[in-house]
């Protein structure tokens, strides 16, 4: 196998082009719409990073060739607890340790009940979603005020910044980036993800990498639980519940192959989510009705995805 | 190479679809529109006299979000709309009120609040900001009396054996819960001597006890009877299993719904003899489940009763908000429209829902609600919100 030509490296920098040209395309439309551009930048940061954060962790699970469907509720019910947390205690510190101890705690159940009963991994988040979207409505009839848990909006304030949250999401993207990159635990993950089975005759433990995916996972959902309740202090039972769908987009269109293996990267998730971004951006500013914006997006999504895996048709298919 | 052009030539189809794509009108006001509902024929109809008359009489562009039911939902919506330089955001979206007020005043755009209002706590927090315009939609007060004229119009005409459908108590919603406990405030005033529920005669305590419990009982109120209640919208065989079972409660004679009641309990009553009442809108819809007989009685916002809200967003647009004279923002009561029977309701929707000239017209709003108008003018204006007190203000 020869070193790789800059014409076969183009596909995996399609999606990185991809978003250069949604920037291009968000600033001439807001040039020509007069819209507010700079303000745009900050709407943009703020919502995308907590799905970048989210679909960051996913990468893992992803890229084992697994999915996990109950992203989203795991971050409504991190939410809603690290805000019961901080309305009993008024600690900061203490809403984010539950926001990330509770994904923790609801990753490891999930990939122990995969390994105790020799399921994949995306059976047993099935079950949980529906588990725990009835958990975050019990949450709420439990907080006895109507239908909402409500932190004060006054005291999210002072985090409620763009470098906070910046520094939130590069810290964990690089933490992210070394554990997938230099360290064996990605490398394994890919292998799985490539080869199940030859990776298994290699000595590799899926169930131990799929403790360890779900835990890296859980952290990102933590994370982004943290910075939900930052955001919007008023959390419904629809909290997070688009996180789930969001992922998946972003991942893909990041230019991550769902089905995981060696073409995985970290950096897909985020690229994928703040494409999502300027894109959601470029049609409010051309005032498209949500029916034409979604189909436009729709049609987007598929164009780069065609075009991210456009290198591999006619060759070997791979997982 | 053919990846590479293919990227490029999505680029160039992009943009070059981005400049055909006509410019808005120049110079027009931007106005932001928070929804909870883009598809409800309700919201349609809000929809329609915004964008199909006052856009047309006015020099004004609107702008709506998604359907919202989160509060980063809002804020986002809120952001776009900033991008797009809106002037003024009016709101039919309530997760959190107070976020959206914030944040609206810190981006400098004034804030309105149309078919709602803040509750007492939240008035005193904001009357005083900048851009905050104020609120024109349903008091709780008005929310009872809706209720309680309900009741007590079936009472009157000699009914005994009721159902209600409480719709969004069980989840602590104040303006339902208002409703109910207005219906059973009628049952005991109207039940005769001894008439309570659960023990009690009190408005106020009946409220607290539905709160409490997020649920109504059935049983004898004086001389009436509750038979049956369903609360919630749970949407599964077993809640429309209850719903069956209300309509189908032998005796039953009237059911008071605190609102759709056609869209939970219409298929249930149609062609038996019970009479089915709603607090909702005064759409088509309505109008052809009035004329099958399935509703009997509705009280309903109508679409161009947030005509009132849009003149006071634009007059504070244009410099000159209208505030009391202690410089506190709008805070004011606008109610329902009743309609008892097939033939008054087609009258009143005819002139809710002309486009040409509609309740409220650009000739009643510039009339009763010019720019400068004082506050205590602008509320007798928008106090006279019955069908026969707006046709007479056109005349």
């Amino acid at each position: 196998m020869g070193k790789q030509t800059w014409k076969e490296r183009v596909p995996a920098f399609a999606s990185v082009l991809g978003l250069l040209v949604l920037i291009a395309a968000y600033y001439i439309v807001g040039a020509v719409r007069d819209a507010n551009v700079a303000y745009g930048l900050k709407a943009i940061v703020n919502q995308s990073v907590v799905v970048a954060l989210v679909a960051t962790g996913a990468v893992f699970i992803y890229t084992l060739g697994s999915f996990d469907i109950s992203l989203g509720a795991a971050t409504g019910v991190s939410a809603l607890l690290g805000a019961m947390a901080y309305n009993a205690t008024g600690s900061l510190a203490v809403m984010f340790l539950v926001c990330v101890g509770v994904a923790v705690a609801l990753g490891f159940i999930n990939s122990s009940l995969a390994s105790i009963f020799n399921l994949p991994i995306f059976v047993t988040t099935v079950a949980m979603m529906s588990v725990l979207s009835a958990f975050m409505l019990i949450l709420i009839g439990w907080n006895g005020a109507g239908d909402t848990i409500k932190v004060k909006g006054r005291d999210m304030r002072p985090l409620d910044n763009i470098p906070f949250k910046v520094v939130i999401l590069v810290l964990y993207i690089a933490l992210c980036w070394f554990v997938f990159t230099l360290l064996p635990t990605g490398r394994e993950a890919k292998f799985i993800g490539g080869n199940p089975v030859c990776a298994r005759l290699s000595g590799i433990n899926e169930k131990k990498l799929g403790i360890i995916a779900s835990l890296i996972s859980a952290v990102g959902i933590g994370l982004g639980a943290f910075l939900t309740i930052i955001y919007a202090p008023t959390l419904t039972k629809d909290t997070a519940s688009s996180i789930g769908m969001d992922v998946i987009i972003a991942i893909v269109f990041g230019g991550m192959p769902v089905s995981g293996g060696p073409r995985s990267r970290i950096l897909s998730a985020v690229v994928g989510a703040f494409s999502m971004g300027f894109m959601t951006q470029i049609m409010s500013m051309l005032n498209l009705g949500s029916g034409y914006g979604q189909m436009i997006k729709a049609a987007i999504f598929l164009l780069v995805v065609f075009i991210a895996l456009g290198s591999q048709r006619g060759k070997l298919l791979t997982r | 190479m053919k990846n590479l052009k293919r990227i490029l030539c999505l680029a160039l189809c992009l943009m070059l679809t981005l400049a055909c794509v006509p410019a808005m009108a120049a110079g027009s006001t931007k106005i932001g529109v928070l929804v909870a509902d883009a598809t409800g024929a309700e919201a349609l109809a809000f929809r329609a006299y915004y964008e199909k008359y006052i856009a047309n009489a006015y020099d004004v562009e609107f702008i709506y979000s998604e359907e919202l039911n989160t509060a980063d939902g809002e804020k986002n919506a809120i952001d776009n709309f900033i991008v797009n330089n809106c002037k003024a955001i009016i709101s039919f979206s309530s997760v959190d009120r107070p976020a959206q007020i914030e944040q609206c005043d810190a981006a400098g755009i004034y804030y309105a609040v149309a078919t709602g209002t803040l509750t007492d706590e939240e008035y005193e927090e904001f009357k005083d900001y900048e851009y905050y315009v104020g609120a024109i939609g349903p008091s709780l007060n008005t929310e009872f009396q809706v209720g309680y004229d309900m009741a007590a119009y079936y009472i009157d005409q000699g009914m005994t054996k009721f159902g209600i459908f409480g719709g969004a108590v069980p989840y602590r919603t104040d303006m339902h819960i208002y409703r109910a406990a207005s219906m059973l405030s009628a049952m005991i005033d109207k039940g005769g001597e001894g008439a309570a529920y659960q023990g009690v005669t009190d408005p106020g305590a009946v409220i607290g006890m539905i709160y409490g419990s997020g649920s109504i009982e059935t049983g004898k109120i004086g001389n009436l009877e509750l038979a049956a209640y369903v609360g919630g919208y749970d949407f599964d065989d077993a809640w429309f299993g209850k719903l069956a079972q209300m309509a189908g409660t032998e005796g039953i004679e009237a059911i008071l719904t605190v609102g759709s009641g056609v869209d939970v309990l219409g298929s249930f009553v149609a062609g038996s003899s019970v009479k089915l009442a709603t607090v909702d809108s005064f759409t088509s819809a309505m109008g052809e489940a009035m004329n099958s007989g399935i509703i009997d009685y509705v009280a309903g916002k109508f679409a161009t009763s947030i005509g009132p809200i849009f003149v006071a967003t634009l007059n504070a647009v244009n410099g000159q908000p209208i505030r009391n004279e202690e410089g506190y923002a709008l805070a004011l009561d606008q109610g329902y429209w009743v309609a008892a029977n097939a033939e008054q309701f087609a009258q009143y929707y005819a002139v809710d829902s002309s486009e040409e000239n509609p309740a409220y017209s650009k000739d009643i709003l510039d009339a009763y609600a010019p720019a400068g108008v004082s506050y205590e003018d602008f509320a007798a204006f928008v106090a006279q919100y019955s069908f026969d007190e707006i046709v007479a203000l056109k005349k």
